[in-house]
């Protein structure tokens, strides 16, 4: 019932956006993801709330699942709330909303099938189709580069997901070499990877973490990304850094947490290798841009790169990948929804004409301020302490070579974004104006708080489900 | 069989050596037809999941995507000359040395050379084609090309597994397919490829 609500919620709210148009057409989509966001946390919490396989297997209600559902919807509120906040404050904006909120929603219900799902063809089905629901979210009207850059996401996204298609038609193979019958219901699956290790089973393993890989960004299919982040609005590049990542990411985790155990050094070296070459082109590209959108958009990269290595070690990193991949979430949502504030209004993206926004926009300087520490590593922050679990399991496990260059990689992008990033917030005042509407302040600041919570004190339930999902992913 | 997976083998690398757009989709709309056929050869008796691999095959890689692409391009007047590769010797050996690699990549993964050894091959070099053109072209239309391509070869290698997606789920992915094709029409109706610019100016 719960499963059915979360996916069918979102589709009637989008029927009722279109229904009831215009500026009102966003109080569904608000209420939708305020419904959602609570039947996640109960899903997540409650100790009477259901569990295991429903609609005939085909959907499963487990730790990751949880976990996931709760921050994808939870950020989906916060996206909500940012563009109710922005029609109100800016009338202008409401024309042509009811198809944008009608996508959205529609992206959603994919979304929590995505991280819903208990079949890998069904999971991968809601993936291809938040991709399809996000492509016209991208290209705004009247923007060529945006149009170009939704159609760059969009091939990538179907070449990616193309590419993890064949991985599961090859991993398929392999059990039908081993004599058995083949199956995607992933409960199932646990069962027949049991047999012995084959080509079939590599080439697929393989093309499975290319194409997710292409999905979160990571090199060598990362392009898109860039592009994607820097033209869609905010609330878009919101959602599709902080719900679509996720999902993708998901898909992944379900990937693991059946052939990690089969080809512990395949999974290892293909991703620590996806990891710091994804880390290493963020680096070098944070250093040469000047535009702050951008930076922020390979600062993703950058973080999806730790998030591969992290996956990639398993081990005692998981629980800290998990405490990453959530404050990760909520600082791109901060940042990303500050920056479209920024943009709004300086009208540049250009690093060098913003400075002194900490006395001309308080509000979103301040966030910005607290995205960037957050978004660099610092403490109190859970990627703080996430960063340092993954960083420990490098040494533990005697990858120094990996330890490294990932050191030398985060030192070089915290000096970089820093010198970019501060003369922003703290250089002289440079377009000084009336004083800001303080109407999507209270988003961000809830992401805040979520984001401090995870590094000085994590309540136990919390804690015990992130606990959960890293023993899901094989880790202790 | 074999006959007609060496057709197929053909009409994906004849259009990578003429550059013409209503060979590319001639191209791709035969690898859908040629897939159905093969369907059709290797399963007689027809079933609800045959129709829908036949709904998919014949009617929405065979006919579907070149009316939707072409309605387009024709819309646009699009001259005929439509590189899917760079027109170069590079380009065509990186192409000849990508099939002998498909080739090879097939031996290793099925050393039993019988008709699915080829099969393997064939859509292994789609595969890799596909990924080429995607690789080397940055026109929406050429991408679009590659992209389909890949979709294809896809759909060609799964043509060898025994059924094991339930017939809903068939539908959903014929659907989704469907709606890739038709965003990639959208975008290439969006897109236009920068105007030539007229030489201003005489010579000599």
């Amino acid at each position: 019932m719960t499963a059915s609500l979360l996916l069918a919620l979102p589709l009637l709210g989008a029927l009722a956006a279109l229904w009831v148009g215009r500026e009102r057409s966003v109080v569904p989509s608000v209420l939708v993801a305020a419904t959602n966001t609570a039947l996640g946390a109960w899903l997540a919490f409650a100790a009477h709330a259901p569990s295991g396989r429903f609609w005939h297997g085909y959907v499963a209600v487990d730790p990751t699942s949880r976990l996931f559902v709760l921050l994808v919807n939870l950020i989906f509120l916060g996206v909500g709330g940012h563009v109710w906040s922005r029609v109100r404050e800016f009338p202008e904006l409401a024309e042509g909303i009811e198809r944008v909120v009608a996508l959205a929603l529609s992206f959603l219900a994919a979304a929590n099938l995505a991280i819903l799902s208990n079949h890998l063809v069904v999971g991968w089905l809601a993936l291809e189709a938040t991709s399809l629901a996000a492509a016209p979210l991208i290209a705004r009207p009247g923007s060529p580069a945006a149009v170009r850059a939704a159609w760059g996401y969009f091939l990538f996204s179907s070449a990616g997901l193309g590419l993890t298609s064949l991985g599961f038609a090859c991993l398929a193979r392999s059990v039908e070499h081993a004599g058995m019958e083949p199956s995607f219901f992933l409960d199932q699956l646990r069962f027949l990877v049991a047999t012995r290790p084959d080509a079939w089973r590599e080439v697929g393993l393989a093309f499975v973490l290319l194409g997710y890989g292409t999905k979160l960004g990571l090199a060598p299919m990362y392009s898109w990304l860039p592009d994607a982040y820097d033209e869609a609005p905010p609330a878009v590049t919101a959602m599709l850094a902080g719900v679509q990542f996720n999902c993708a990411l998901v898909g992944l985790f379900r990937i693991l947490e059946i052939y990690r155990a089969g080809e512990p050094r395949l999974v290892s070296v293909t991703l620590v290798g996806l990891g710091l070459a994804s880390m290493a082109v963020s680096t070098f590209s944070i250093i040469a841009t000047h535009n702050y959108k951008r930076l922020l958009a390979y600062a993703s990269i950058n973080h999806g790169g730790v998030i591969a290595i992290g996956l990639g070690l398993g081990g005692q990193a998981t629980y800290g990948l998990v405490l990453y991949v959530v404050s990760n979430a909520f600082i791109k949502a901060i940042l990303f929804l500050s920056a479209g504030k920024i943009d709004d209004h300086y009208r540049t993206k250009d690093m060098r004409e913003v400075s002194g926004l900490i006395k001309d926009l308080p509000a979103s300087g301040l966030f910005l301020t607290v995205g960037t520490f957050a978004l660099l590593g610092f403490p109190p922050f859970g990627s703080f302490l996430g960063e340092l679990l993954i960083l420990s399991e490098l040494m533990r496990a005697r990858y120094v070579i990996v330890f490294v260059g990932f050191c030398a990689l985060l030192t070089v992008t915290f000096v970089a974004t820093g010198r970019s990033i501060f003369p922003m917030i703290w250089g002289p005042s440079s377009h000084p104006g009336p004083p800001q509407g303080l109407f999507t302040a209270p988003v961000k600041l809830v992401f805040v708080v979520a984001l401090v919570t995870m590094g000085v004190y994590l309540p136990h339930a919390v804690s015990a489900l992130f606990v959960a999902v890293a023993a899901s992913l094989g880790g202790s | 069989m074999t006959s007609l997976l060496t057709a197929y083998l053909l009409v994906l690398l004849l259009p990578l050596f003429v550059a013409s757009w209503r060979v590319s989709l001639a191209g791709l709309s035969l690898q859908g037809i040629l897939m159905a056929w093969m369907v059709a050869a290797h399963h007689p008796a027809p079933t609800a999941d045959i129709a829908v691999s036949m709904l998919d095959l014949a009617l929405v890689r065979g006919v579907l995507v070149p009316f939707a692409l072409g309605r387009v391009l024709r819309a646009q007047r699009r001259p005929v000359r439509e590189d899917v590769i760079p027109p170069n010797m590079l380009s065509w050996g990186v192409v000849a040395g990508l099939v002998m690699l498909a080739f090879q990549c097939a031996s290793w993964l099925h050393p039993d050379p019988n008709g699915e050894h080829l099969q393997i091959a064939v859509a292994a070099t789609g595969v890799l084609l596909g990924l080429f053109v995607l690789a080397s072209q940055t026109g929406t239309f050429s991408q679009a090309v590659g992209a389909l391509r890949l979709e294809n070869a896809i759909a060609l290698f799964e043509l060898g597994s025994t059924g094991h997606v339930p017939l809903g789920l068939r539908v959903g992915q014929v659907a989704v397919f469907a709606g890739t094709l038709l965003m990639y029409a959208h975008f290439v109706r969006r897109i236009r490829p920068a105007a030539a610019t007229v030489a201003s100016g005489r010579l000599l």
